[in-house]
């Protein structure tokens, strides 16, 4: 019973060619459903509306992976972790899919930049008309949207290499200081990420709905990226470990740190979307209510329940367990649970502003945008472009991912590696 | 003495020389390791040689002491999970009785019984019973408090709030032999170790007396709140109540209409100061600000029936208003919409035929009261001079109370207009129709 471990010396810990792998693998999937999610988008016959709304749902899906990430290497750092020093090289793998990422990002960003006005209704000439979005369109100017899109980028994958690249350097001349000085980065990086995750929401998934006021928002679309974020890696890790990678190195003891993360955001996302949903409700002002009725009323509200039962009751109330975490096909099983229903709460965002409404008064018609008119008429509308575009965003992220799952699959020189393979659950 | 003696014959020797005068029976073993890690060490080898009534004591919590000792884990989190399920649901029984059974409250037009608005009390109460029955948890299921317990009587235990790991192997344990038991204990690493002895006066084996006062008394002081309130619920008193903040209470400063000696006149009120008005106030149109018009013949004074020609130039008003012609234009009726939508339509509704929101819940609850009619061709309010109009508006009419103080004169005015427009809107023939779409409507 020591306090710290060595690194066992039959480790593999080289990543090979699995990088390599998982960037083809990923590829595949891009190529194979990219080209059917645009004949599908196509065949849909409304100029690539519903193509490009599940476009955004599967770009945020990816993305609030990374970044879920980035938020635990910062946090690694700024805290002195222990247990994640294990798993920071593939943490840092996952936040190298921002670059691909962003690129691909440009699928939806460049039409709406070229005028491309039925993704975003405020980029549409008839929220003008509407005095609630017309003050806002200040902020919301397709020239000004993509330029913020291109920051957000920037500072995204200024921060994640510059964390991967120091944590890479540290492997070759072992310094110590290089842990000290991103300890000092990881400060002002925590709050530069907390500043950039909140607009990126706003400005990518809250827009969709340009009528529509919450403060909450972004919080509560961190806390689900989390969710999703911390059930990636643990499989990305359990992969690994199935490929013969850091067999002795990773254990039920960090399998448990991330179910415990898992959970946390689980509830972490209950609380805060459950805040968001009861002032609204408490205060019901229609601004905001609005929102909420086309979601709890009508189609929409199964999936609102699916949302509550699955994405929280369930997960909650079993992830509450110790061994629900330590078992590894257990923790797997939740892992998967939880990000199929972090893509349905990436849909439920989105897709309730696909149906818009053109109101008539006499002879005049108006289009209204998003969720207006008769709650009957929105509908699920669950198509198989929704999922397609999602498996092309799960390919972009693989691809990312892979780039990054090079060379070392641990930081074999880093000062708390002992502590970290050492690490027991008290 | 007897015990005493008995305990040294089943083989506690006293070779550390300091062993207190006064023992009773043999309790355990007690035996001293350098480090944490040696420690966990130690409780393995003891754990392994099968005994099982020993423990651990350390200043800190020790990884892996659990396994090491071989004790199952702990069904505290079970508590707590019950404890916080039993929080969330007494916390919605609570809302439950007070908000939906006892006393209905409505609260914004919400249901008595509203799980959203249910949910943070339940989660709060959740919380605290959940960490209440982790804290009483954790002293329950480790027997605490033992402020007897016969370790405390050795000198050298002291330091386990410092810097002592220590094992102690108690005689309850079956297969405790003095001799083996403490060769193990040495052979596992041990610094020293020691012979423990029970007190011999059963009567220290209790609880403080002191400890055992501040618990009752702070368990009493706690149901203070209670009793008083029982003892409120089911009295009656004529005593003022208690003023916890008197100085907020009893301000120092002049209301109105309360009594007071420093005025001749006995009271706080101070009147208007004579041909004196306070800036903004000087209504000197008639038509405008009363809706009257004085006649020079002998009819006297008579409302007026058109609007006033121009707002007054008065710094009372806005800016743009002040001396501008009063235009009866669409600007003013759409005005007038919105004021008449804000103020008026709770009683009298959009159309303004008296039944608005309030007349509607009236009739809810079982009652009969529409508010006035104002477009009803034979009703008063066609009838009405505008001037008299707007003077309703502003001093009000039998349960309608006025609005001069919420809407300024020139919105009333505007109010007027647009009751005229709903009027004459309510009560249109097919002549007022445009002769260009008199076609399309039969």
């Amino acid at each position: 019973m020591s306090l710290t471990k060595n690194l066992h010396p039959d480790e593999k810990y080289k990543a090979g060619k699995l990088g390599t792998t998982m960037t083809l693998v990923g590829a595949a999937i891009v190529a194979s459903m990219g080209i059917l999610s645009i004949i599908l988008g196509a065949a849909h016959g409304d100029h690539f509306k519903r193509f490009l709304y599940a476009y955004v749902i599967g770009w945020s899906f990816a993305v609030s992976l990374s970044i879920g990430m980035l938020w635990l290497v910062l946090l690694h750092h700024l805290t002195r972790s222990r247990w994640s020093t294990v798993v920071r090289r593939i943490a840092e793998a996952m936040t190298g899919a921002f670059p691909i990422l962003w690129l691909a990002g440009l699928g939806f960003i460049l039409p709406v930049l070229f005028g491309y006005q039925d993704l975003y209704f405020w980029a549409n000439p008839a929220a003008k008309a509407d005095p609630v979005i017309a003050h806002k369109l200040s902020w919301l100017s397709p020239s000004f949207f993509a330029l913020r899109y291109v920051i957000y980028g920037a500072v995204f994958i200024a921060i994640s290499s510059y964390f991967a690249k120091k944590s890479r350097e540290q492997d070759e001349s072992g310094d110590p200081k290089i842990s000290v000085t991103l300890r000092r980065a990881a400060g002002p990086g925590m709050i530069l990420f907390a500043f950039t995750t909140y607009l990126t929401w706003l400005d990518i998934l809250m827009t969709l709905a340009p009528r529509w006021y919450s403060t909450i928002f972004g919080v509560t679309f961190w806390g689900s990226g989390n969710i999703g974020a911390f059930a990636a890696l643990g499989l990305i890790v359990l992969w690994l470990q199935r490929n013969g990678r850091l067999v002795h190195s990773i254990n039920e003891e960090h399998y448990h740190d991330i179910g415990k993360w898992m959970f946390a955001f689980t509830f972490f996302w209950a609380y805060t979307a459950f805040s968001q949903f009861m002032l609204q409700w408490y205060g019901n002002m229609p601004d905001e209510t609005n929102w909420y009725k086309y979601r709890m009323f009508g189609d929409w509200q199964w999936v609102t329940i699916a949302m509550l039962v699955g994405y929280w009751a369930f997960p909650f109330v079993f992830l509450m367990s110790r061994w629900t975490k330590r078992i590894v096909p257990s923790l797997v099983f939740f892992a998967v649970w939880q990000l199929v229903f972090h893509w349905l709460d990436m849909y439920w965002n989105a897709m309730p502003q696909y149906d818009w409404t053109t109101i008539s008064h006499g002879s005049t018609t108006v289009n209204a945008g998003p969720l207006a008119g008769p709650i009957a008429m929105h509908h699920v509308g669950f198509t198989p472009v929704d999922i397609t575009c999602w498996l092309v965003f799960i390919g972009f992220f693989l691809m990312g991912t892979g780039r990054g799952l090079k060379g070392n699959l641990i930081p074999v020189k880093d000062p708390t590696l002992g502590l970290s393979l050492a690490h027991e659950q008290l | 003495m007897s015990d005493a003696h008995e305990a040294n014959g089943n083989g506690g020797d006293a070779d550390n020389g300091h062993e207190p005068a006064a023992n009773g029976a043999l309790y355990g073993i007690l035996a001293e390791y350098d480090t944490p890690g040696e420690l966990v060490e130690a409780a393995r080898k003891v754990r392994d040689a099968g005994y099982t009534e020993f423990d651990c004591y350390s200043p800190f919590p020790v990884h892996g002491i659990d396994p090491a000792m071989g004790i199952k884990r702990t069904i505290l989190p079970l508590v707590i999970f019950i404890g916080g399920f039993s929080g969330a649901v007494g916390g919605l029984l609570l809302q439950w009785y007070c908000n939906a059974y006892s006393w209905g409250w409505n609260i914004s037009g919400k249901p008595t019984w509203s799980i959203p608005a249910n949910i943070p009390i339940a989660y709060e109460c959740a919380i605290l019973l959940a960490v209440l029955s982790s804290f009483f948890g954790v002293w329950a299921f480790n027997k605490l408090p033992q402020v007897w317990h016969p370790l405390f009587r050795s000198d050298r235990f002291a330091r386990v709030t410092d810097d002592g790991f220590f094992i102690g192997i108690e005689k309850a344990d079956s297969r405790f032999d003095a001799d083996k038991t403490k060769a193990l204990l040495e052979g596992a690493g041990s610094i020293a170790t020691e012979n423990i002895y029970l007190d011999p006066d059963p009567e220290n084996k209790k609880m403080p007396k002191w400890i055992m006062g501040i618990i009752i008394a702070s368990t009493a002081f706690a149901l203070v709140p209670f009793a008083i309130a029982a003892k409120a619920r089911n009295s009656k008193s004529s005593e003022p109540h208690i003023h916890i903040f008197p100085d907020m209470d009893f301000q120092p400063k002049f209301k109105s209409d309360q009594a007071n000696d420093l005025f001749p006149d006995g009271r706080e009120n101070r009147g208007e100061i004579t041909n004196t008005v306070a800036r903004g106030w000087l209504e000197d149109d008639e038509v405008f600000f009363h809706g009257i018009e004085h006649s020079t013949g002998d009819a006297g004074d008579s409302w007026t029936t058109g609007f006033p020609k121009q707002y007054p130039d008065s710094p009372a008003l806005p800016p743009d208003l002040r001396g501008a012609p009063f235009a009866v234009d669409m600007k003013l009726l759409e005005r007038g919409q919105n004021r008449f939508n804000i103020y008026c339509t709770p009683c009298h509704g959009y159309d303004a035929h008296g039944q608005g929101m309030v007349p509607t819940r009236v009739r809810a609850g079982g009652g009969n009261w529409d508010a006035r009619n104002l477009v009803d061709p034979k009703g008063p309010v066609v009838q009405m001079p505008n001037g008299q109009l707007f003077n309703t508006v502003s001093n009000g009419y039998a349960k309608m109370m006025g609005y001069a103080a919420q809407i300024p004169a020139w919105d009333r005015w505007a109010i007027v207009a647009y009751v005229r427009t709903l009027e004459r809107a309510q009560n249109a023939s097919h002549e007022d129709i445009p002769a260009t779409e008199q076609g399309s409507i039969k």
